[in-house]
C-alpha cells in the first residue's frame, strides 16, 4: 500500500468516528438478526427431529410459533438495518460535504490557480457519493465479519464442542487463505476496480473530445483504439483475477469442507447410535450462516477501494476553518477609503519569481487609480491582494490606516465592489444575480440598479423581464451584458472601494465604449482602482478623471503619476 | 424494455463467451444447491439406515462446487470484459456518427460525461441482474419437480413464494427504480449545478461575501437529493423484508406438513428450498439494478442512434473540386424554429489562400459560420460552396479533410503529446511533428521536457497551461493537411502577450492556406486581406 493510500485510509478512520455509533446499532441489528437466525435453525432442527421419528422436548406448534416470531425478528432487523445503512451514509455524506464545501470556499480563490473547478466540483460532488457504500455497507460488514461468525461459533461449541471446533477451523482458513493468495479479496477487488477506472478515464475522455476525434476523421482509429485498449485491459486483468479469484474460492472452500466434515461426522455418529438428529441438523443449518458474514464482508471489498480514491482526493482539500471570532473592524467606511500599498511582496510560486515585489503606492478617498502593464505584470495581484483572496507575503496594506490583514473577510467584502474580466452568472434569475450583491435589497433598489446600469432595455425584451432565469439551461447573456448585470451588482452593493480588474478585455471595441461610460458612472464618489491595458485606462481615466497611473512590469512599479 | 433489447442485442458477437459463462453459473448454482440438500439428506439417512450413494454424492458435490464457481468467476467476467469493450465501441461510433451530423457540435462536456455514467450503469447488466435471474429460471423448474412428492398444494404454494420472491418483487422494485430514478438524477443534478456554481463563482462568492448563502443552497439541494434517494432505499428495503418473508413463509408451509411426509424426503426438502431461497435473496436488489439500467439504456440508446439533424450524406457524393474558394450564397440560418434568424441572407466570398477575419459580438454567429462551413449544421436556404461545388453533395470526410478547425471545444487528450499531434496527420514524420511544435512557438518547452515527444498530457491537457494548451492544439491544427484553416476564437483565454505572440505566429506559419479568423476583436497584429464584421445576420466589410 502506498504512503497516499495509508494516508486516505487513516483519513477515512478520522472521519468515521462521528458515525461510530449509529455503525454500532447497525452491527447489534447484525448480531440480533443472526441469533434469530440461530434460534430458527434450533427450531427446524427439532420439528425435523419429530419427524424422524425422535420425540422432542419441544411440541411442534410451539417451535413453529417461535420460528414465526423469529422470521419477524430477523424482517424487522433487515429492514432496520437497511434504514440505518443509508442514515449512516446521508449522514456521513452531508457532514463530509459541508466540511469540504466550507474548506474550499474558506480557501478561497487561490484555489483555482493549482486546480481546475471542474476537478474540485467532482470531489465535492462524485467522490463524496462515492464514500456512501463505505460508511452504510462497509464499515457494518467487516465488523461483523468477525463477531458473527464467532456468535454462531459459540453457539455450536456449546451444543458440540467438536462440530464447534471444526466450524471454527474452517472459517479461520479463511483469512489465512486470503493471506497465502496475495490478500486475494482485497486484490481482486483492486484490480478489477482499477482496471474498469482506467477503462472509463479513456472512455469519457475520447467522449469529451469526439467532436475534436470527428473533425480530423479520425473515428475508425479512435474506436479501434478504444477496442483494442479495453481488450489489452481485459488480459491483463484477468491474469491477476485468476490468482485474486482464489481467496473467494478458498472462502467456497471453507465452506464445502465444513459442511461436507460436518454431515460426514454426524452421518457417522447417527448409525452408530449417538447424538440426536435434531443438534446435528441444527448445526448442519448454522454452516451457511456462519458464512454469510463473510461473504458480505469479501462482497463489500469493493466499496473500500472506491472509498480509498475518494478520500485520497478529499484529504488534499484545505481544512474548514474554524468558525471566527465575531469581532467586526473599526468603522473604515466612515467617509471613503483611502488605500496605500506599503512595500508590498507577493510569490505566487516561487519557480515564477515574485508577482509583486516591494509596490508601493497611495490612492486617497475618491480618487481613481489606473494599473498598467503588460499581463504578468502584477495588475491583478494587486487587486486580488485588496480583495482578500490572497495575503500579502510583505508589506503592509492599509485601508484607512487599518492594516488590511486585521479585518475579517466579511467586513472587506462590505467594504468592496469587485468587477472581473468575466463575471459568473449563477443559475438562477437575473434578479437573484444582481440581489446576491445586497441580499436585503428592495426590488425598487434592484431595479434602480439595473436602471443605472443600463441593463434595462435588454431586460425589457426578455419573455419574464428580471425574472428571466440564466446559465447553462436557461438564458444566454452575451459578454457585454453580463458585464452589465456585474455593474448592476455593484450598484446595488454601494461599496466605497470598486475594484475592476480587466472588466472590458473580452468585449469587442463597440461594447466596451459603452461599458466603460457605464463604470465611470459607477466611479463616481468612489475610490476606484482599475487595472487594465493601457488602451481602455486612457478611455477611463480621460474625461474630467483625475489621472493617477502606475506602470507595473514583472512586479515593480516602473512608473508612478500621481500616487506617490 | 426495447433499449435493454437493443443493448443485449449488441452482445450477439460475444454470445458463446456470455452464454458459456451463464452455462457454468448456473451448473455452479445448481452443484451448491444439490450440495446443501445432499448434506442434510446424509444425516436423515444415516439415522434411517438408508442407501450408501449420499456420502459418495456430497464427495463429489463438495468439490465440484469449489471448482465450478472458481472457473463460473473467470469466465463471466471475461466474457464482461469483453461485452463492455463492445458497449464502448458502439456508443463512441454512434455518437461519432452524430457529432458528424453536428450534435456533439453544441453538446457541453457535461452532458456527455453524464452519458458516460449511463454507459456505466450497463456494466453490471451481465453478472448483476442476468446471471441471478437465470438462475432464478433455472430453479423454478427443479423446486417443483423435487417437490412434487409432497402433494400439489404445498408445491403450489412454495412455488408462487418462490415466484414471488424471485421476479415479483424484483419486477417492482425495477419500476421503483424507474420512476424514482429519476427524480434521484435530477435532484442530484440541481446538487451539481449549485456546487458548479459555488466553485466557479468563487471570486464573486469571495468578493460579496456569499459564503454562508452558496453553502445553505448546496446542502438545501442535498437534502433534496438525499428525500429522494430515502424513499427509493425504503422501497429497496421493504423489498428485501417481503422477500425474506416469502422465503421464512415457504419454509412455515414445509415445516407444517413435516408430520405428514416421509422423514429423508422431509429433511431433503427442506434443505433445497432454504437453498434455493437463499439463492434468490440478492433479486430484489437486482430488480432495482435493473430498473435503473433500463432507464440508462434508454438514454445511451436515444443518443447513439438519435437522427442527426444536420444533412445526410450524399448517395454518391460529387468528386473534390481542385480550388478551396470558399464562398456563402444567400445562407439562412437558426439553430431551431423558434429562434431568430442568425445569418438572414449572408453572402460572403473567402478566395482561396485569403487571410481573412470576421469581427462581431458574441451571439453574432461567428461560431455557426463555421458550423456551416464543416456541414455541422446545414443552411435552411442557401448554399455553401466549396471551390464552387455545393459542400452538401460532398462527403463530408472528405470535406473535413479540406478544411480545418481549431476552437475552444479543441479538445487534448489524454495521451502523449505525439498521439495528440499525430491526430490530424497519422502520416506525419518526427520532423514535421517538430516543425509544427516550432511554429506555434512549443518546439523549445517541448525539447525541454524529459520525454519529449512522449511527454504525457494529463486530464484534458492539464499539466500545461492554457496558453501552452492553445499552442499544442495550434500545432496539431498546422499539422493537418487542409487547406482552409478556421479558427474560431483561437486566444480565448489567452493573455494579451500570449495572444499577440500567438496570431504573430499565425502570420508566418499559415503558407498558401486559406486562414478565416473569427474573433470578438483584433490585436492589430494580424496580416489580413480582408475583414468582414457580423452583424443583424449580414456580413459587412470593414477594413483591412
Amino acid at each position: 500500500m502506498s504512503e497516499l493510500k495509508q494516508g486516505a485510509a487513516r483519513w477515512l478512520r478520522g472521519k468515521a468516528e462521528p458515525s461510530s455509533s449509529l455503525v454500532r446499532w447497525m452491527v447489534a441489528l447484525g448480531l440480533l438478526g443472526v441469533a434469530a437466525a440461530i434460534g430458527q435453525a434450533f427450531c427446524i432442527g427439532q420439528i425435523l427431529d419429530g419427524a424422524l421419528g425422535h420425540p422432542s422436548h419441544w411440541s411442534t406448534p410451539d417451535l413453529l410459533a417461535v420460528f414465526a416470531v423469529l422470521a419477524l425478528v430477523r424482517a424487522a432487523t433487515g429492514f432496520l438495518s437497511e434504514r440505518a445503512a443509508f442514515g449512516t451514509g446521508a449522514s456521513a455524506r452531508r457532514r463530509l460535504r459541508t466540511e469540504a464545501l466550507g474548506g474550499l470556499l474558506a480557501a478561497g480563490p487561490a484555489l483555482l490557480r493549482e486546480r481546475s473547478s471542474g476537478e474540485l466540483v467532482a470531489t465535492v460532488i462524485d467522490r463524496i457519493e462515492a464514500l456512501d457504500a463505505f460508511f452504510a455497507r462497509w464499515m457494518p460488514a467487516s465488523r461483523l465479519a468477525i463477531l458473527g461468525p464467532a456468535l454462531v461459533a459459540l453457539v455450536v461449541l456449546i451444543v458440540d464442542p467438536v462440530g464447534g471446533l471444526i466450524l471454527a477451523g474452517a472459517g479461520l482458513i479463511v483469512p489465512v487463505g486470503m493471506a497465502l493468495s496475495g490478500l486475494g479479496a482485497a486484490k481482486a477487488s483492486r484490480q478489477q476496480f482499477s482496471a474498469m477506472g482506467r477503462l472509463q478515464a479513456r472512455f469519457l475522455d475520447r467522449i469529451r473530445g469526439i467532436g475534436t476525434i470527428v473533425l480530423n476523421g479520425r473515428i475508425d482509429d479512435e474506436a479501434r483504439g478504444l477496442a483494442q485498449a479495453a481488450d489489452e485491459l481485459r488480459q491483463r486483468t484477468m491474469r491477476v483475477l485468476r490468482v485474486a479469484f482464489l481467496s473467494a474460492t478458498v472462502l467456497d472452500l471453507a465452506f464445502a469442507l465444513a459442511l461436507v466434515t460436518l454431515a460426514l461426522r454426524f452421518a457417522a455418529r447417527l448409525s452408530g447410535g449417538q447424538g440426536d438428529p435434531g443438534s446435528a441438523l441444527f448445526v448442519l443449518l448454522l454452516v451457511p450462516e456462519f458464512f454469510a458474514p463473510l461473504r458480505t464482508f469479501s462482497a463489500s471489498y469493493q466499496d473500500r477501494f472506491k472509498a480509498l480514491g475518494a478520500a485520497e482526493a478529499l484529504a488534499a482539500l484545505p481544512e474548514a476553518p474554524l468558525p471566527e471570532a465575531p469581532r467586526d473592524i473599526r468603522n473604515v467606511a466612515a467617509q471613503g477609503i483611502a488605500v496605500a500599498f506599503e512595500n508590498v511582496q507577493l510569490t505566487w510560486d516561487p519557480a515564477r519569481g515574485p508577482a509583486l515585489d516591494g509596490v508601493s503606492f497611495r490612492v486617497p478617498a475618491g480618487e481613481t487609480l489606473v494599473l498598467a502593464g503588460p499581463s504578468g505584470a502584477g495588475k491583478s495581484s494587486v487587486i486580488e491582494i485588496l480583495l482578500g483572496f490572497v495575503p500579502p507575503g510583505g508589506g503592509r496594506v492599509t485601508l484607512n490606516g487599518a492594516d488590511l490583514t486585521t479585518l475579517v473577510p466579511r467586513a472587506l467584502s462590505r467594504l468592496t465592489a469587485w468587477i472581473g474580466q468575466t463575471p459568473m452568472l449563477f443559475a438562477t434569475s437575473i434578479r437573484e444575480n444582481i440581489r446576491l450583491a445586497r441580499p436585503e435589497a428592495t426590488d425598487a433598489q434592484v431595479a434602480d440598479a439595473v436602471r443605472a446600469a443600463r441593463l434595462d432595455g435588454f431586460v425589457a425584451d426578455l419573455p419574464e423581464g428580471l425574472d428571466t432565469t440564466i446559465g447553462e439551461a436557461g438564458f444566454g447573456l452575451s459578454g457585454g451584458q453580463a458585464q452589465r448585470v456585474a455593474i448592476a451588482r455593484a450598484f446595488l452593493k454601494d461599496a466605497p472601494l470598486l475594484l475592476l480588474d480587466e472588466p472590458t478585455a473580452h468585449l469587442d471595441p463597440a461594447t466596451e465604449t459603452e461599458v466603460l461610460d457605464s463604470l465611470r458612472r459607477l466611479a463616481v464618489g468612489r475610490t476606484v482602482i482599475l487595472a487594465s491595458h493601457s488602451a481602455a485606462a486612457h478611455a477611463f481615466s480621460g474625461n474630467g478623471f483625475a489621472v493617477r497611473r502606475l506602470d507595473l512590469r514583472e512586479g515593480q512599479v516602473v512608473t508612478a503619476r500621481g500616487v506617490a | 424494455m426495447i433499449a435493454l433489447t437493443r443493448v443485449l442485442a449488441l452482445w450477439r458477437r460475444r454470445a458463446p463467451w456470455l452464454v458459456l459463462g451463464a452455462v457454468i453459473s448456473l451448473v455452479a448454482l445448481a452443484s451448491g444447491v444439490a450440495l446443501a440438500t445432499v448434506s442434510g439428506t446424509v444425516i436423515a439417512a444415516a439415522l434411517l439406515g438408508g442407501t450408501l450413494a449420499a456420502p459418495l454424492w456430497l464427495r463429489v458435490l463438495a468439490p465440484a462446487r469449489v471448482v465450478l464457481r472458481y472457473v463460473e468467476r473467470l469466465v463471466t467476467h471475461n466474457a464482461m470484459f469483453r461485452a463492455l469493450s463492445d458497449l464502448r465501441v458502439w456508443f463512441f461510433r454512434g455518437l461519432a456518427g452524430r457529432a458528424a451530423g453536428g450534435l456533439g457540435y453544441r453538446r457541453s462536456g457535461d452532458v456527455l460525461a453524464r452519458l458516460v455514467g449511463d454507459v456505466e450503469a450497463l456494466d453490471g447488466l451481465y453478472l448483476r441482474i442476468l446471471l441471478p435471474m437465470a438462475g432464478a429460471a433455472m430453479l423454478l423448474p427443479i423446486l417443483l419437480v423435487a417437490l412434487w412428492r409432497l402433494g400439489p398444494g404445498l408445491t403450489i404454494g412454495v412455488g408462487l413464494l418462490f415466484v414471488a420472491s424471485a421476479f415479483v418483487i424484483p419486477a417492482w422494485a425495477a419500476r421503483l427504480a424507474r420512476g424514482g430514478g429519476k427524480r434521484v438524477a435530477e435532484a442530484g443534478a440541481a446538487m451539481r449545478v449549485a456546487a458548479v456554481d459555488a466553485v466557479s463563482g468563487i471570486r464573486e462568492v469571495r468578493a460579496f461575501g456569499l459564503e454562508g448563502s452558496m453553502l445553505a443552497s448546496v446542502q438545501a439541494r442535498e437534502a433534496a437529493l438525499f428525500s429522494a434517494q430515502h424513499r427509493q432505499s425504503l422501497g429497496v428495503a421493504w423489498a428485501g423484508v417481503i422477500a425474506l418473508l416469502c422465503g421464512q413463509a415457504a419454509l412455515g408451509l414445509l415445516l407444517l406438513n413435516v408430520g405428514t411426509l416421509a422423514g429423508v424426503l422431509a429433511v431433503a426438502s427442506l434443505f433445497l428450498v432454504i437453498a434455493a431461497f437463499e439463492a434468490v435473496s440478492g433479486l430484489p436488489r437486482a430488480g432495482w439494478l435493473a430498473g435503473q439500467a433500463e432507464v440508462a439504456a434508454g438514454r445511451v440508446v436515444a443518443a447513439a442512434e438519435e437522427p442527426s439533424e444536420a444533412g445526410a450524406e450524399p448517395l454518391s457524393p460529387a468528386a473534390m473540386p481542385p480550388g478551396s474558394a470558399l464562398r456563402f450564397e444567400a445562407v439562412r440560418f437558426r439553430w431551431q424554429p423558434d429562434r431568430p434568424w442568425i445569418f438572414d441572407g449572408l453572402t460572403l466570398d473567402i478566395p482561396q489562400g485569403f487571410r481573412v477575419a470576421l469581427l462581431g459580438p458574441s451571439g453574432s454567429g461567428k461560431s455557426t459560420l463555421a458550423a456551416l462551413a464543416l456541414r455541422l449544421a446545414t443552411a435552411q436556404s442557401g448554399r455553401v460552396l466549396l471551390g464552387g461545388v455545393d459542400i452538401a453533395t460532398l462527403a463530408a470526410g472528405e470535406l473535413r479533410g479540406r478544411v480545418g478547425m481549431l476552437n475552444q471545444a479543441t479538445h487534448l487528450f489524454s495521451d502523449t503529446i505525439r498521439a495528440n499531434l499525430l491526430l490530424a496527420n497519422p502520416a506525419a514524420s518526427d520532423v514535421a511533428l517538430w516543425a509544427a511544435l516550432d511554429a506555434a512557438q512549443m518546439g523549445e518547452m517541448v525539447r525541454g521536457l524529459p520525454e519529449r515527444l512522449d511527454t504525457w498530457v494529463g486530464e484534458a491537457g492539464m499539466g500545461f497551461s492554457g496558453g501552452q494548451g492553445r499552442r499544442l492544439a495550434l500545432a496539431r491544427a498546422l499539422l493537418s493537411p487542409a487547406s482552409v484553416l478556421i479558427l474560431d476564437e483561437p486566444c480565448a483565454g489567452l493573455d494579451v502577450d500570449t495572444e499577440r505572440e500567438f496570431l504573430t505566429t499565425l502570420n508566418e506559419v499559415a503558407g498558401t492556406r486559406t486562414i478565416i479568423l473569427i474573433v470578438h476583436r483584433l490585436t492589430g497584429v494580424e496580416q489580413l486581406d480582408r475583414v468582414w464584421r457580423l452583424s443583424g445576420g449580414y456580413a459587412v466589410a470593414a477594413a483591412a
